[in-house]
């Protein structure tokens, strides 16, 4: 794995995003030392943008990269939410922490392993729609289990963490939003690297022509498993965040189907294949989820604008902002090319 | 002197960047059988598929009986008479042979003569009068080719093109198939075939063109090309055998 | 309710709508190669059309058919022409695929937007009737709509089997470039295939105004049971999918009574991953949808 790009090769464009994305993340970085990002609105706006970067860059990686609509992620998000919750609560790893890394870390191995066991049925045989639908499956059935768990999971009223936060514990936002703002820029980097690897060019075959990638020796289903599961693992560990800055957990709310729509609209506008583009599409749409609402007489009006947002960027645009200005405008189709060669 | 039905003038065609046919000319006479022959890859099944409009060239000119069909669909070319018979049949399976030459004569233009363009094609091809009703995807690989030729025939066409008519046939299917051509040709239908069995193509066409890696390189009557030691040793063997 | 017979004609009566979904998703995938996600919802949204004919203009909702559908079938051919057709000739299913979620969002929460989140259902004297023998009853409601679904299915079929443009669309579905090449125009074929698809969410529409109560949100899960019903049919034909829906019905109403309602959705993903993982074509499929790398 090349670990540092040869610069020179880059081109252009590509240094000029960097170059943005590096003042953004030490921007971004460091706000917390001049901004109070505890009582200010940006503080959380922000923190949601990271959450949401992070389960967009996630989705990249099976569905941008690798060409696999998944549908599911809001079950990974769900359960990566419920794992730490309720290890949390019936103490398993006894590290007394509060802000428990291990815990982040373990809300991401049951996604894997969910992901694994459902990928390799649904990855082996089935291709584009039915495995789009056969996770969307897997996202209700999961929501269903957690509702109807009892007293185990708290059923509909979920698991109130407060409790078991220490007395003494003052909350400030800037904790979860360092913890946010690490694990998005964790997730982009180890996307980046994948992707650029020998790894990323198999995922890149297997998304222009699978059959063709199987017949050159790509081991097609290993590697749409590894995009899979890993996209799985960091959408865990996104729902163990966000649940850490929650502490209530309810199946309602942490498998609801914004965690599953709104990423890949994210994504979709940014730019799909593209390591800014989940950064920008997060922005974008949450800013305008937010702001939106507040606008008077405005209420309630961004889903059909987003919806619209999608349609349109599908249509004129499939290869999202990141896009704009490339030479070869669809990048996110491949098809008849030869009819396209006038 | 006979007249030119179908011409092509510097055609280029490019999958993506990939250069397919490059500055390909060539002329088809009214009334003849022209053949396209060449090893794999060397685009002669690209050629059909822009003739037929499902390919758009980056580059040359198509005249069908003396007026440009640049730019038109598939459906038009359609109309005025030119209809491909694609490599590997692409029969409708699950439909019976009867649809399948029912939906041959889609267009108007086809539909008036239903009735005398389905006569001719049982007369063609006897067989397939008897499984008439039968799913397609029954018949055998001889049957399936004279569907698909049918199927074409169907729609009243001046020009037939073949894309591998003896594809996973045995020889004595093969030369049947030919032989039918050469028959449906006799009625006045003008025919291009691309054909990788170039013996046999070249015995019955009377004009062929060799084509590799996406230009012609050689072109001539099929006798010449018949005794032309260049071809003979490139593509038929020194025995003369089918390669 | 009680036996085992009641609870299986609660399955048939209901798994109807499941059918007539299925079939219009059947239809569209045939030519389109996707599965239009949006299908429950459109089913709510003509609900809705249905519900607001009969509150305002008093239009009984089983004359509302003849409005509900013809709109329905309209707003299809708009839509494609509109949001497909582009994405159709690209030829890239998840664009379409994408397409179809974001149409789904933006449809859903215009829904909800406009006619706001209260559950909708229609009050009809009729609801009450029951036909009652053998032990059993049977609503009435339910009855017609299983009526419906029947009905629905043999006019698709018949359209499919008997009429040019129908034999174009099953060419189509099986083989689109070969459809071309006959002269015949693939995206028209699209078009009516899809539209025909709509229209058949329109008299589902009917029958969920009349059977249900429903809101803006109804649609998605609908459209989930939908693909279990297609799934458990097949594709490629329409009473396979009807049979699918009905099969589908039965198992969620079995499940219901002896597991417990809160375990009906999960049963009925379960079957789905079951029916994927095992019988991928479907118990009356022409053809599997499942492809092997």
């Amino acid at each position: 794995m090349k670990v540092i790009p040869d610069v020179r090769k880059l081109g252009k464009r590509k240094l000029i995003w960097a170059g943005i994305a590096l003042v953004a993340a030490v921007f971004l970085g460091t706000l917390p030392f001049f901004y109070d990002v505890h009582s200010g609105q940006w503080g959380y706006v922000l923190f949601m943008v990271f959450i949401y970067a992070t389960v967009s860059q996630a989705w990249n990686l099976i569905g941008g990269y690798t060409g696999q609509i998944s549908l599911g992620q809001n079950a990974f998000f769900g359960l990566g939410a419920f794992t730490m919750a309720l290890l949390w609560v019936y103490d398993v790893t006894k590290t007394g922490y509060w802000f428990d890394p291990v815990l982040i870390i373990l809300g991401g191995v049951t996604p894997v392993i969910l992901a694994i066991l459902v990928g390799l049925p649904l990855l082996s045989r089935l291709r584009g729609d039915y495995f789009s639908f056969g996770t969307l499956g897997v996202g209700m059935i999961l929501s269903v289990l957690f509702l109807n768990g009892g007293g185990f999971t708290g059923g509909g009223e979920g698991k109130l963490l407060i409790k078991y936060v220490p007395d003494d514990l003052v909350i400030n936002l800037r904790t979860h939003y360092w913890a946010a703002f690490g694990v998005a820029v964790l997730t982009t980097l180890i996307v980046y690297f994948m992707t650029t690897s020998r790894l990323g060019l198999a995922l890149k075959a297997i998304r222009e022509d699978e059959v063709s990638a199987a017949s050159h020796g790509v081991n097609v289903l290993k590697y749409k498993i590894i995009a899979f599961a890993v996209s799985a693992a960091l959408t865990g560990v996104a729902g163990a965040i966000y649940t850490y800055y929650l502490l209530h957990p309810m199946p309602m709310n942490v498998f609801s189907q914004n965690w599953l729509f709104l990423p890949i609209m994210m994504t979709v506008l940014g730019g799909t294949g593209t390591i800014i583009g989940p950064w920008i599409g997060a922005f974008v749409l949450y800013l305008i989820a937010y702001y939106a609402d507040t606008l008077p007489g405005f209420e309630g009006w961004y889903p059909v604008v987003l919806g619209v947002i999608i349609i349109l960027v599908m249509l004129f645009l499939p290869s999202g902002i990141a896009g704009l200005g490339e030479k070869i405008p669809h990048r996110l189709t491949r098809g008849f090319v030869g009819r396209r060669s006038k | 002197m006979a007249n030119l039905l179908l011409e092509v003038n510097e055609l280029s065609v490019s999958y993506g960047d990939v250069r397919a046919l490059t500055d390909v000319s060539i002329a088809v006479d009214d009334g003849a059988i022209v053949a396209l022959v060449g090893s794999n890859g060397a685009g002669k099944s690209t050629l059909l598929k822009a003739i037929a409009g499902l390919l758009h060239p980056s580059s040359g000119q198509m005249f069908f009986m003396g007026e440009s069909i640049d730019g038109l669909s598939t459906k038009h070319r359609v109309d005025r008479g030119i209809v491909l018979v694609p490599e590997g049949r692409r029969l409708f399976q699950t439909l019976t042979v009867r649809e399948n030459l029912k939906l041959g004569a889609y267009l108007p233009r086809a539909r008036a003569s239903y009735d005398e363009s389905l006569e001719r094609v049982f007369a063609l091809f006897p067989v397939l009068k008897e499984r008439a009703n039968g799913k397609a995807g029954l018949l055998s690989g001889g049957e399936q080719q004279m569907l698909a030729i049918g199927r074409a025939v169907m729609a009243h066409p001046k020009l037939v093109m073949v894309d591998e008519a003896s594809l996973g046939l045995s020889p004595l299917l093969s030369a049947a198939i030919f032989e039918l051509i050469v028959a449906l040709n006799q009625q006045g239908t003008t025919v291009l075939l691309v054909e990788q069995n170039i013996h046999m193509a070249l015995k019955i066409c009377s004009t062929a063109y060799v084509m590799k890696t996406g230009s012609v390189v050689l072109s001539g009557t099929g006798q010449e090309l018949l005794a032309s030691e260049d071809v003979r040793k490139a593509y038929i063997g020194e025995r003369g055998g089918r390669r | 309710m009680g036996s085992f017979a009641q609870v299986f004609i609660n399955g048939i009566l209901l798994g109807s709508m499941y059918g007539i979904a299925a079939a219009g998703l059947s239809l569209i995938f045939g030519t389109m190669r996707i599965i239009f996600i949006a299908q429950g919802t459109m089913i709510v949204f003509f609900a809705y059309v249905v519900y607001w004919c009969f509150q305002k203009a008093g239009i009984d909702p089983y004359l509302s058919l003849f409005i509900a559908v013809p709109l329905a079938f309209a707003v299809g051919l708009g839509m494609f022409y509109l949001v497909f057709r582009k994405a159709a000739a690209l030829e890239d299913k998840n664009v379409s695929l994408l397409i179809a979620v974001g149409l789904m969002y933006l449809v859903e929460n215009l829904m909800l937007k406009v006619w706001s989140a209260n559950p909708r259902g229609l009050k009809l004297d009729i609801q009450g009737v029951v036909i009652a023998g053998w032990g059993l009853r049977i609503s009435v409601v339910r009855l017609i709509l299983l009526g419906i679904a029947l009905v629905s299915a043999l006019v698709v079929s018949l359209f499919l089997k008997r009429t040019r443009l129908g034999t174009a669309v099953r060419a189509a579905s099986e083989d689109m470039e070969a459809t071309t090449l006959q002269g015949i125009n693939s995206v028209w074929v699209c078009a009516v295939s899809f539209a025909i698809g709509i229209a058949l969410a329109g008299a589902a529409g009917v029958g969920m105004a009349t059977v249900y109560s429903f809101d803006y949100k109804f649609g998605f899960t609908f459209a989930l049971k939908a693909l279990v019903a297609l799934a458990l049919g097949g594709i490629g034909n329409v009473f396979g999918a009807l049979a699918g829906g009905l099969i589908l019905g039965v198992i969620e109403q079995l499940a219901s009574y002896y597991i417990g309602m809160n375990w009906i959705e999960a049963v009925s993903y379960g079957v789905f991953l079951l029916v994927l993982a095992f019988l991928p074509q479907g118990l009356f499929g022409k053809r599997g949808l499942i492809k092997k790398v």
